[in-house]
């Protein structure tokens, strides 16, 4: 059994055995594969952490359907007639040399759209409406200062972050600063999926590794600092949604890498 | 000794005169081999359509541009740069299916097609370029663009939806009325110019986003970034609702806005604003997370 052999059989045998029980010459090939090996424990770890998701978690159905939607266009994804609709990974011609075998990122996409909605999901009790006393037409927001905020968890001031945080150590942009984030937080090293990810560039469109590790890189600072600034202010819903669009940033990175990395 | 000297200078030029033939020689050579090497190869096609087509053109390297043609005919002139990459057609009833196909060995400089595609002017585009540029014109019909590093440029489309995707490159939209403006970008600017429609979202990661127009009447029109700077510019009889909030970053504005009891976003000076101008036609959401943003009047 070949690599691509595994490949091509694999997301349906991880589909119908969840317990990791799978066929005696796919495990054979496994112990004398450590690519495909790291492969399988990959999409296992993968798995079992989205099955840690409650099913309250996860992204509208929609955004499941827009995926499969955007596989099953690609073609790499087809339905089975007899599976009542679920679809599963087909291998990619090769012939053009145009795609690369990379329907693993796929699922990882939908893991880190998933996170991001787990992030979003955990908010605590909702914020209460900004309310303004009636006025007269104004010119600057000054004139709305009057304003009366209802918050549930006091929050520090963005001004009072960065006086806090305003150290010569501290990541270099401005917004970093002034969430309190550590360059040491910013450039923290790359996730194992991260990693795959660059593997995979590197192998098969070695001239875009730099660009894409750029980007990654850049997706992965926004998370980071986001997220460092929600942990401090987990009132700030407007804050929550920028962590949920920063998560789709990254997904959006690995669904065009998904699409054309040649 | 005189006639030897002679002698000996007309062998000297004998000599380099023949030298530059044969640079010559060699150098037109070496072009036509070149030349063969990189032809360049331009192919027409045509399929016979009826209403509302659906026409996706698929490169990895090389522009694609959309006009509108005939009503009933799609035109398609490929320039193939080497014979290095092939173009795959396809039609399936209405839907037509056009893509490059690399042959091994095949680079960003030989495996370049560019496309020049006329389409009846209701029909459906799909068109991915990584490198780009993608251009689509007077249209009428839903448009989907997508490139990585592709720059793109929608100009007067009117009724039908765009859609547009890039990593980094930039998207620049002029004259887009009436229809879903959906745009997505992890690094690369976003210029609209005098685009209106019943809903306008842009999403940028660092890209800038700027825009200039009046936001219609009765749209929705939502401009996020993370780091990048959000700019809008519209003229004094602008009739909306507008929201902006910036979590890290500045927010300036040059209208005199009319307070709302209500608001999606907390009031913090310097970082957010709200309210109303005119009848409040459309809504205007911008948001950044860490971005300067600034409305300002024409």
């Amino acid at each position: 059994m070949t690599c691509s052999d595994v490949e091509r059989v694999l997301p349906e045998l991880l589909d119908d055995a969840p317990d990791g029980a799978l066929p005696g010459e796919v495990e054979a090939h496994l112990k004398s594969c450590s690519a495909c090996s790291d492969l399988v424990s990959d999409l296992k770890l993968i798995a079992s952490e989205a099955r840690q998701l409650a099913a309250n978690e996860e992204p509208a159905p929609r955004v499941w359907l827009r995926i499969a939607a955007e596989l099953r266009a690609e073609g790499l994804i087809r339905d089975i007639e007899s599976a009542a609709a679920r679809p599963v990974l087909v291998p990619v011609p090769t012939s053009s040399g145009r795609r690369w075998s990379a329907w693993w990122l796929a699922p990882v996409a939908a893991a880190i759209l998933a996170a991001g909605a787990y992030v979003i999901s955990h908010k605590p009790a909702p914020q209460v409406a900004t309310h303004q006393a009636p006025a007269t037409p104004v010119t600057a927001p000054a004139a709305v200062a009057a304003s009366v905020t209802l918050a549930p968890v006091p929050a520090p001031a963005p001004q009072q972050l960065a006086q806090k945080s305003a150290r010569p150590e501290f990541a270099k942009s401005e917004s970093a600063r002034s969430a309190g984030v550590r360059r040491s937080e910013i450039e923290s090293a790359p996730s194992a999926e991260d990693q795959q990810f660059l593997s995979a560039v590197s192998t098969l469109a070695p001239s875009m590794r730099t660009t894409y590790e750029l980007q990654l890189q850049a997706v992965n600072a926004d998370i980071r600092e986001t997220q460092a600034y929600v942990d401090r202010n987990p009132g700030d819903m407007d804050a929550r949604q920028h962590l949920m669009d920063a998560y789709q940033q990254k997904a959006l990175l690995y669904q065009i890498a998904l699409d054309r990395i040649q | 000794m005189a006639s030897l000297q002679v002698a000996d200078l007309r062998h000297t030029n004998f000599g380099r005169t023949n030298l530059g033939r044969t640079a010559v020689v060699t150098l037109v050579l070496a072009t036509c081999l070149a030349s063969a090497a990189f032809a360049e190869t331009k192919k027409e096609y045509s399929f016979a359509v009826g209403p509302n087509a659906n026409i996706s053109v698929d490169t990895q390297y090389g522009a694609i541009s959309v006009r509108p043609g005939s009503a009933s005919q799609v035109m398609v002139t490929a320039t193939l740069k080497s014979e290095k990459v092939e173009v795959d057609l396809q039609q399936m009833g209405n839907r037509i299916q056009i893509a490059s196909h690399l042959l091994p060995g095949a680079d960003e400089a030989t495996g370049q097609v560019d496309y020049e595609v006329l389409i009846p002017p209701d029909a459906t585009i799909n068109a991915h370029s990584s490198t780009g540029p993608l251009s689509a014109e007077h249209l009428q019909g839903d448009i989907t663009l997508e490139g990585p590093d592709a720059m793109v440029n929608v100009r007067s489309v009117e009724n039908g939806h765009v859609h547009v995707q890039t990593m980094r490159g930039p998207i620049t939209l002029t004259d887009v009325r009436n229809g879903h403006v959906e745009i997505a970008s992890i690094s690369g600017d976003v210029h609209l110019k005098s685009v209106s429609g019943p809903l306008v979202q842009v999403n940028s990661g660092s890209g800038k986003i700027f825009y200039d127009g009046d936001f219609g009447s009765g749209g929705d029109y939502k401009f996020t970034t993370h780091t990048g700077d959000i700019e809008a510019v519209a003229p004094a009889d602008v009739s909306a609702d507008f929201s902006a909030h910036s979590v890290l970053g500045r927010v300036h504005n040059d209208f005199p806005l009319q307070p709302k009891a209500h608001s999606r976003f907390s009031f913090e000076a310097g970082r957010s604003f709200f309210g109303t101008v005119g009848k409040a036609a459309s809504e205007v959401v911008l948001r950044s997370f860490s971005g300067r943003i600034r409305l300002k009047q024409r």
